[in-house]
C-alpha cells in the first residue's frame, strides 16, 4: 500500500497493514497446527472436500463426458486398425478363456480333494470418480461413495483389470483414492514366477518404480506383479501390472490399472485376518492348577499370599 | 445507484473470482489420472535428457500466474481479503499443507503491491522480470519452508520446472487479459471517467 487513493482516509494504510499482518499470523497458525495435529486437520480437509466438490458435479459430470466424447472421435480416425487389432486379441482371448475355464475346472476338483480353507471372498464397494486432485504434484481421484457406505481408509480400490490405489481420506459421502503413482504411495509386492518381494513405490510418473528387491537378476521385465499382503493394509493377490525396465536400468510397474480413464472403481472390503504375531509357545491349560499346600513352595518365606 | 467506479472494481474483482473458479474446475475435472505429457514434438523428447523426466509435465500454475498478473496490473481490483480464501481453498483442495503457500502468495502479492505505483514507467520486460523474480522468491520459500518443517516434497526439477512454465506463461495470459477484459497497466497520472486517480 503505497499511496491513498482517497486523501480523507488517511487511517486506511496503517490498518490495512494491521489486518494484513493478522491475515499472516493466522495463515501461519493455521500451518503450525497442521503440523502439530495433522489428522484433525486432516479430517476437516476431507470434511471441507465433501462439502465443496459434490456441489460441482452436475458441471464436472457433463464436461468429463465431452471431454471423453472428443477423446474417442479422435480415435475414430484410426477406427480400422483398432478393428483389426481387437479381432486378432479377441482370437487370442477365446483361446485363453478356453484354457481358463478348463484350469477352473481342474482347480475346483483339486481343492475338493484336498480339503482346502480358501480366504474368506472379497466384497467390494463401487464408485464413480468424481474429480482429480487438483494439482500436478499430486496423484489422487475422488470418489463418490464414503463413510456413508462404510468405507475405512486403508482399503484397497482397483478398477476391473488391476490395483489403482487405496482410500487415504473419508469423508461423509465421498473418498480420496491414493494413486499407486503418488510420490507417497508404498505398496508392498510380490513378483509372480520368482516370488521376489518388492516395494512398489510411487514417484509422480507413470510406471512407478521397484525398490528392495532381493535378488533383482531373478526378475525379468514381463513378469506379473501382484499386492503381497504384507503388513496387513491390503488383500494378497491382486494383479498391479508387470516389470519393465527403464532406459535407466530401473525395475518399474507398468501398471494394470487403465489410469488414462479411471470412471468406476472397486473398493475392497479387507477384512483384517486373523494376526499370528509369535513364533510359537507353549500352550498351557486355561487355569492353572493350584498348588494344594504352599509349604511344598521353595520359597516359604515368600509365599505369604498363599 | 453504484457509481461507475464502484461497479467497475467489483466487476473485475467478480471477473477475478469466477477466472479462478473455472481454473480450479478445470484441475478437478477427471480427464485423466496420467502425467501430463510434454507439449512438445516426439523427436526432441527422444533427446531431452532423464534429469528432465519427459514422460512427466506439471504444467504451469495458472492460479499463482493469474493472481501476479492482476496484482501486477491493477492491485486495487484484487484485494488480499479475496486473495487469501482462494488460496486457501486451493491448498486444501490439492492436499497441500494448508495455509504455507497461501502466506507465501500473501507475503508475495503484497510485496507487488507496494511497488504497484513505482514500477507504473518500466517497461513490460521489466514488468515480467520482477513478476518472475517474485514468483522464484515465493517457489523457493515455500520449498525452505516445507525443508524445515521436514514435510515430504516433490523432486526440485518438478518444481523448477514447475516454476519455469509458470514464468512462462505471464506474457501470454497478461497478453490475453489485456485483450479480452481491458486489463492493463495505469500509465503514470491516469485519470479515470470522473478524474480520480488510479
Amino acid at each position: 500500500m503505497a499511496r491513498d487513493r482517497n486523501a480523507d482516509l488517511d487511517y486506511r494504510g496503517p490498518v490495512r497493514r494491521v489486518l494484513i499482518a493478522v491475515l499472516l499470523l493466522c495463515l501461519t497458525a493455521i500451518f503450525l497446527v497442521w503440523r502439530i495435529d495433522s489428522p484433525r486437520v486432516e479430517r476437516f480437509r476431507a470434511a471441507f472436500i465433501d462439502r465443496v466438490v459434490p456441489s460441482f458435479d452436475w458441471a464436472l459430470a457433463p464436461v468429463t463426458q465431452v471431454a471423453g466424447m472428443i477423446d474417442s472421435f479422435q480415435s475414430y480416425t484410426r477406427i480400422y486398425q483398432q478393428n483389426q487389432e481387437l479381432r486378432r486379441e479377441l482370437q487370442q482371448m477365446k483361446a485363453w478363456k478356453e484354457a481358463a475355464v478348463q484350469l477352473e475346472q481342474q482347480n475346483a476338483k483339486l481343492l475338493a480333494q484336498n480339503q482346502v480353507q480358501l480366504d474368506p471372498k472379497l466384497t467390494s464397494v463401487s464408485g464413480v470418480v468424481l474429480a482429480d486432485s487438483g494439482s500436478p504434484f499430486r496423484r489422487s481421484v475422488l470418489l463418490n461413495v464414503g463413510a456413508r457406505d462404510g468405507i475405512v481408509d486403508g482399503w484397497a480400490t482397483m478398477d476391473g483389470l488391476g490395483l489403482v490405489g487405496r482410500i487415504s481420506g473419508v469423508g461423509q459421502s465421498t473418498a480420496r483414492v491414493l494413486l499407486l503413482t503418488d510420490s507417497s504411495s508404498r505398496i508392498p509386492v510380490t513378483i509372480q514366477p520368482s516370488g521376489q518381494k518388492a516395494m512398489l513405490v510411487g514417484d509422480n510418473s507413470a510406471a512407478p518404480p521397484l525398490e528392495f528387491i532381493e535378488a533383482p537378476k531373478q526378475v525379468r521385465p514381463g513378469d506379473p506383479i501382484i499386492s503381497s499382503g504384507d503388513g496387513g493394509v491390503f488383500p494378497a493377490g491382486i494383479l498391479v501390472g508387470h516389470v519393465a525396465q527403464s532406459t535407466d536400468n530401473r525395475l518399474r510397474a507398468v501398471l494394470a490399472a487403465d489410469y488414462e480413464r479411471l470412471d468406476f472403481l472397486r473398493v475392497l472390503r479387507s477384512h483384517p485376518s486373523e494376526r499370528i504375531n509369535e513364533a510359537g509357545a507353549l500352550i498351557p491349560p486355561a487355569t492353572p492348577p493350584r498348588p494344594d499346600t504352599t509349604p511344598q513352595l521353595a520359597y516359604p518365606a515368600s509365599a505369604s499370599d498363599g | 445507484m453504484v457509481d461507475p467506479r464502484t461497479a467497475t472494481r467489483i466487476g473485475y474483482r467478480a471477473l477475478y473470482v469466477g477466472l479462478v473458479a473455472l481454473v480450479l474446475f478445470y484441475r478437478l475435472l477427471p480427464l485423466s489420472a496420467l502425467p501430463a505429457p510434454w507439449p512438445l514434438p516426439g523427436f526432441i523428447l527422444v533427446q531431452m535428457p532423464q534429469w528432465l523426466m519427459p514422460d512427466q509435465w506439471p504444467g504451469a500454475d495458472m492460479l499463482l500466474c493469474l493472481t501476479v498478473v492482476w496484482v501486477v496490473r491493477r492491485p486495487d481490483f484484487i484485494p488480499a481479503f479475496i486473495v487469501v480464501p482462494i488460496f486457501l481453498m486451493d491448498d486444501l483442495l490439492a492436499m497441500r499443507p494448508p495455509g504455507l503457500w497461501a502466506a507465501i502468495v500473501l507475503m508475495g502479492t503484497e510485496f507487488l503491491r507496494a511497488r504497484e505505483t513505482a514500477t507504473r514507467d518500466l517497461p513490460f520486460l521489466g514488468e515480467w522480470m520482477m513478476a518472475s523474480v517474485v514468483i522464484a522468491a515465493m517457489t523457493l520459500a515455500y520449498r525452505f519452508f516445507l525443508a524445515v518443517f521436514m514435510i515430504p516434497q516433490v523432486s526440485l526439477s518438478a518444481t523448477l520446472l514447475c516454476m519455469v512454465a509458470t514464468i512462462a506463461a505471464y506474457p501470454f495470459l497478461a497478453y490475453a487479459l489485456q485483450v479480452a477484459f481491458g486489463l492493463r497497466r495505469a500509465a503514470t497520472g491516469e485519470v479515470d471517467a470522473l478524474g480520480h486517480r488510479l
